[in-house]
């Protein structure tokens, strides 16, 4: 698994993927899907799909892939060897979702939540393995959203397709336990080996799971906070505790989108900040006593100043 | 209303050896008036591609672009040393860098010329012609 195209950018969203085996381009196929890493503050999200003919199910059920959270880091790193040496016949794709994709598709003005974006990588995984010439007849997903609506909106979307949604997927079927594998090794490596882009000299990277539970993640965040910045992207800032946290600890920022109370945000609007030498609000009330500003100077927030 | 009789003086003497200052122009407030770690968190994960560049700051996507002062003019940052305690008394303001660009972000929307900041540039060249337009018209009269 060579993960440097995304190591040299990992701001952005990025596919791997190993050889389409031939046989996988002839014979119906099976194929599975499962993510890695999606409760954690830190790191990326990892997308996976593994697939193999139908014929080959039971040799990969013999090769006893199981459910990746059951195995230790040196098990699954030891299976998804097997998996590479089974490439006559079993093939994978990858999207890595950096923390950065996450945090500003999250808190984007139109919100793209965290099911959204899960749901369209996931189908763009499918729609690739399709466009590499994978004969897919059956595809099996975990979720832990409502199986039956997920289901639903696969079917619709790749008719002829066999599409099975279920919790827990990872531990009932193979090819799924062999696509949260090849997720969770590169969830792994990428989290070990985070290349930091910010200047921050030696970082310590004892950060534990990056679960928000975890005491040495716990630790780690309260160590790397910046009053101004708040974390490096490696962080993601649309989890609540990474927010609670700059939100106590750090200097406060606010957008012309935040959903505040009206009050709170006209109190704060009469400390004059460098911006509001900008913005339009400000001044009506001068303009009524004096006179009508031309458009010209209101368009482009220009306004005469008479202190500093 | 009360008359304010105090003065603002601000010392600009100095243009000419001050430093030069990044300047970035942020889409939101930032309470905090003092240092912050820029070029470590900013410039070292700004991505440039042509004219466009992007960043995150506090997780939010932004998009800007350089933009220059208009032609014969300096940008000044300037700073008041020694708050005074009531608006009675005097204040100076002491000049503590220069710049001639500076880098403005939108949330997410990619830069363009509507851009206020960028309109708002407009002004000075336009007031030059308003001026000139004015001495013509009294040397009319």
């Amino acid at each position: 698994m060579d993960l440097s195209p995304f190591e040299t950018d990992n701001s952005v969203s990025c596919r791997l993927s190993s050889q389409i085996p031939d046989v996988c381009r002839t014979e119906d196929c099976c194929l599975g899907i499962d993510e890695a890493g999606r409760g954690p503050v830190l790191g990326p999200m990892v997308y996976g799909i593994c697939f193999c003919p139908i014929s080959k199910k039971e040799e990969l059920k013999n090769s006893k892939v199981a459910d990746s959270k059951t195995l230790t880091e040196t098990e699954r790193e030891n299976l998804f060897e097997k998996l590479d040496e089974a490439k006559s016949y079993v093939g994978w794709a990858l999207q890595i979702l950096s923390p950065n994709t996450i945090s500003t598709s999250m808190l984007q003005r139109t919100k793209y939540n965290l099911n959204a974006l899960s749901h369209d990588t996931a189908i763009g995984l499918v729609k690739y393995a399709l466009d590499s010439g994978v004969q897919l007849k059956e595809v099996f997903v975990d979720t832990v959203g409502p199986a039956d609506k997920y289901e639903d909106k696969l079917s619709k979307l790749f008719p002829g397709i066999e599409v099975t949604v279920r919790p827990k997927a990872d531990s009932l079927f193979p090819i799924v336990s062999a696509a949260s594998i090849c997720a969770k090794v590169a969830r792994d490596r990428v989290v070990k080996a985070w290349n930091f882009t910010e200047d921050l000299g030696e970082v310590d990277t004892d950060y534990g799971s990056g679960y928000p539970n975890d005491p040495k993640t716990k630790a780690w965040l309260l160590k790397y906070l910046d009053p101004v910045f708040g974390y490096p992207q490696f962080v993601r800032f649309s989890w609540s505790t990474a927010q609670t946290l700059m939100e106590s600890k750090g200097v406060a920022v606010h957008w012309d989108d935040d959903e505040e109370d009206g009050e709170k945000a006209a109190q704060r609007r009469n400390n004059k900040s460098m911006l509001s030498y900008f913005s339009a609000s400000a001044g009506v009330n001068d303009r009524m006593q004096t006179h009508q500003t031309h458009r010209f100077f209101t368009d482009r927030r220009l306004k005469s100043l008479d202190t500093l | 209303m009360s008359c304010n009789t105090s003065v603002t003086r601000v010392q600009v003497s100095s243009v000419g050896q001050a430093q030069r200052a990044t300047v970035h122009l942020m889409p939101c407030e930032i309470q905090h008036d003092g240092p912050a770690q820029v070029s470590q968190y900013m410039t070292a994960t700004t991505k440039d591609h042509k004219h466009e560049k992007t960043v995150s700051f506090r997780g939010r996507g932004l998009k800007g672009q350089e933009l220059s002062c208009p032609q014969g003019y300096t940008g000044l940052v300037l700073k008041e040393i020694d708050k005074p305690g009531s608006d009675q008394e005097d204040r100076t303001v002491r000049l503590s860098s220069v710049f001639d660009k500076l880098t403005y972000w939108n949330l997410e929307t990619p830069p363009n010329s509507d851009d206020t900041v960028v309109m708002a540039m407009d002004w000075p060249e336009l007031a030059d012609a308003v001026s000139l337009f004015l001495l013509y018209f009294y040397s009319c009269l």
